[in-house]
């Protein structure tokens, strides 16, 4: 059945984000002191979907990334990004645009942030710029953090602002816009000497364009607003001088998704510089209240409609493996396994979609890094 | 359907808040000489940037929710 998204004023978000805003970014500091030593990393990563019987899209990246500390009380970091998908489309009811069912695409994207250190925490301010054939993506940050006097307390404060241009393969001539704020408020803070722990609130509210423009039959509200709950905890144990790193996010957001991811890693340490880390991620959601399932016949209701399974209910579950080893003093090599599973009947709240097929991917990320 | 309290992003935010906060109260406050552990780059929550960052692409162009661990970072056409 397909439900009329309802009218949420979400006010007390809103208000939140407000006040954020308005607070002085001058005062804010990050718990972190300056870096003393610069960093160099490269990774390449290699992405593999596929559905029973088939491999739908391959994604192939490079990515290199600089970290420079700048007179002691200043660093620069930049990222390049270079990818390459190539594939066919998913395999679902999505009804797709002739023309649009392969794809071949290229991406560059570059980010550029400059971080000032105080006394008492760090102010950073940052830009990324993205490009594909048919989209471009420019965002603007600006994050600071403010710790209290033990430095067992810090508060963070951020916005950003991004602006998005689509323009179409299928169709050239047509130009669409996406505007996006957001903010995030936080707190991280020191329990023991082997417990640090971290509660983000977020925001995001954004205007334009949410439709993919391969989907026939794809027709989203024009505005999408967004909130999430963060929390992480890291554990030390003192016995096997391992790490624990435990996550989990709630979000939800006004097309009707609430979905909730659960994340578990453990790093360690083993002889002759290797290091070991084993991980866990559990993901679920709803569908968006304007997702039409794959059972509905013809004619389909009025928009907003969306038959994009991103959008339907299911759960996924990511297992992975990661091993890395200091090489030499300064270097350090790493690679990882990860393979992931979406079903449409492991949405804990269920209302999967049993028409859809099950989607599986694997990523791999091979990577080496120097300090200078 | 109506969600019940805990379903509230703002709601849950102060609750955890509130028990982050009291972990002042734990027992005493870590001394900066104390630290050694928690400077380790597996206690911080950056990890490795590069494959965070990489893998949250991956999750956001494949999932309906996206975002929470910062801001900034823009958007593409593969969501």
């Amino acid at each position: 059945m397909i439900s009329v998204p309802s009218k949420k004023t979400h006010v007390i978000g809103a208000a939140l984000f407000a006040a954020a805003m308005a607070l002085p970014f001058s005062h804010s500091a990050f718990a972190e002191a300056a870096p003393e030593k610069g960093i160099v990393a490269f990774k390449y990563i290699n992405y593999e979907d596929s559905q029973p019987d088939q491999d739908r899209i391959s994604v192939n990246a490079y990515t290199v990334s600089v970290m420079a500390p700048i007179a002691g009380k200043w660093s620069i970091s930049t990222t390049y990004t270079n990818d390459s998908v190539s594939g066919a489309s998913p395999e679902t009811h999505t009804d797709l645009h002739s023309g649009a069912s392969k794809i071949k695409e290229h991406r560059q994207a570059v980010d550029l942030s400059v971080t000032r250190y105080f006394s008492k925490g760090s102010l950073t301010a940052g830009t990324s710029y993205s490009e594909e054939n048919d989209y471009i993506s420019r965002s603007y940050s600006l994050q600071g953090s403010l710790s209290t006097e033990d430095k067992n307390t810090t508060f963070t404060l951020g916005g950003s602002y991004t602006t998005d241009t689509i323009n179409p393969s299928i169709s050239e001539s047509e130009y669409f816009d996406k505007r996006t704020v957001s903010g995030l408020i936080g707190v991280t803070q020191v329990l023991t000497k082997e417990d640090i722990v971290q509660v983000n609130l977020g925001y995001a509210k954004g205007r334009g364009y949410f439709n993919d423009p391969y989907k026939r039959y794809d027709d989203r509200p024009d505005n999408r607003e967004s909130k999430t709950v963060m929390t992480r905890w890291n554990h030390h144990f003192d016995g096997t001088d391992g790490t624990s790193r435990l996550s989990y996010r709630y979000y939800t957001d006004s097309f009707g998704i609430d979905a909730h991811t659960l994340a578990l890693e453990y790093v360690q340490p083993l002889p002759n510089d290797w290091t070991v880390t084993p991980s866990v991620r559990f993901y679920s959601q709803t569908s968006a209240d304007f997702y039409l399932p794959s059972d509905l016949v013809f004619p389909y209701p009025l928009p907003p409609r969306t038959m994009d399974q991103r959008l339907s209910a299911f759960g996924a579950l990511t297992v992975g493996i990661k091993v890395s080893k200091r090489i030499a003093k300064d270097w350090l090599v790493d690679a990882k396994f990860e393979n992931y599973e979406q079903r449409a009947g492991w949405s804990i709240t269920g209302g999967g979609d049993k028409g859809l097929e099950d989607f599986s991917a694997r990523f791999i990320q091979l990577g080496i890094s120097r300090e200078f | 359907m109506k969600k019940n309290v805990l379903q509230k992003p703002v709601h849950v935010f102060l609750l955890l808040l509130m028990l982050v906060l009291s972990g002042c109260s734990i027992g005493p406050a870590v001394q900066p000489w104390e630290k050694e552990t928690l400077a380790r780059p597996e206690m911080t929550f950056e990890g490795d940037p590069l494959d965070n960052k990489y893998t949250e692409h991956i999750y956001s162009s494949k999932e309906g929710a996206s975002g929470g661990s910062g801001v900034g970072g823009g958007g593409c056409g593969c969501n």
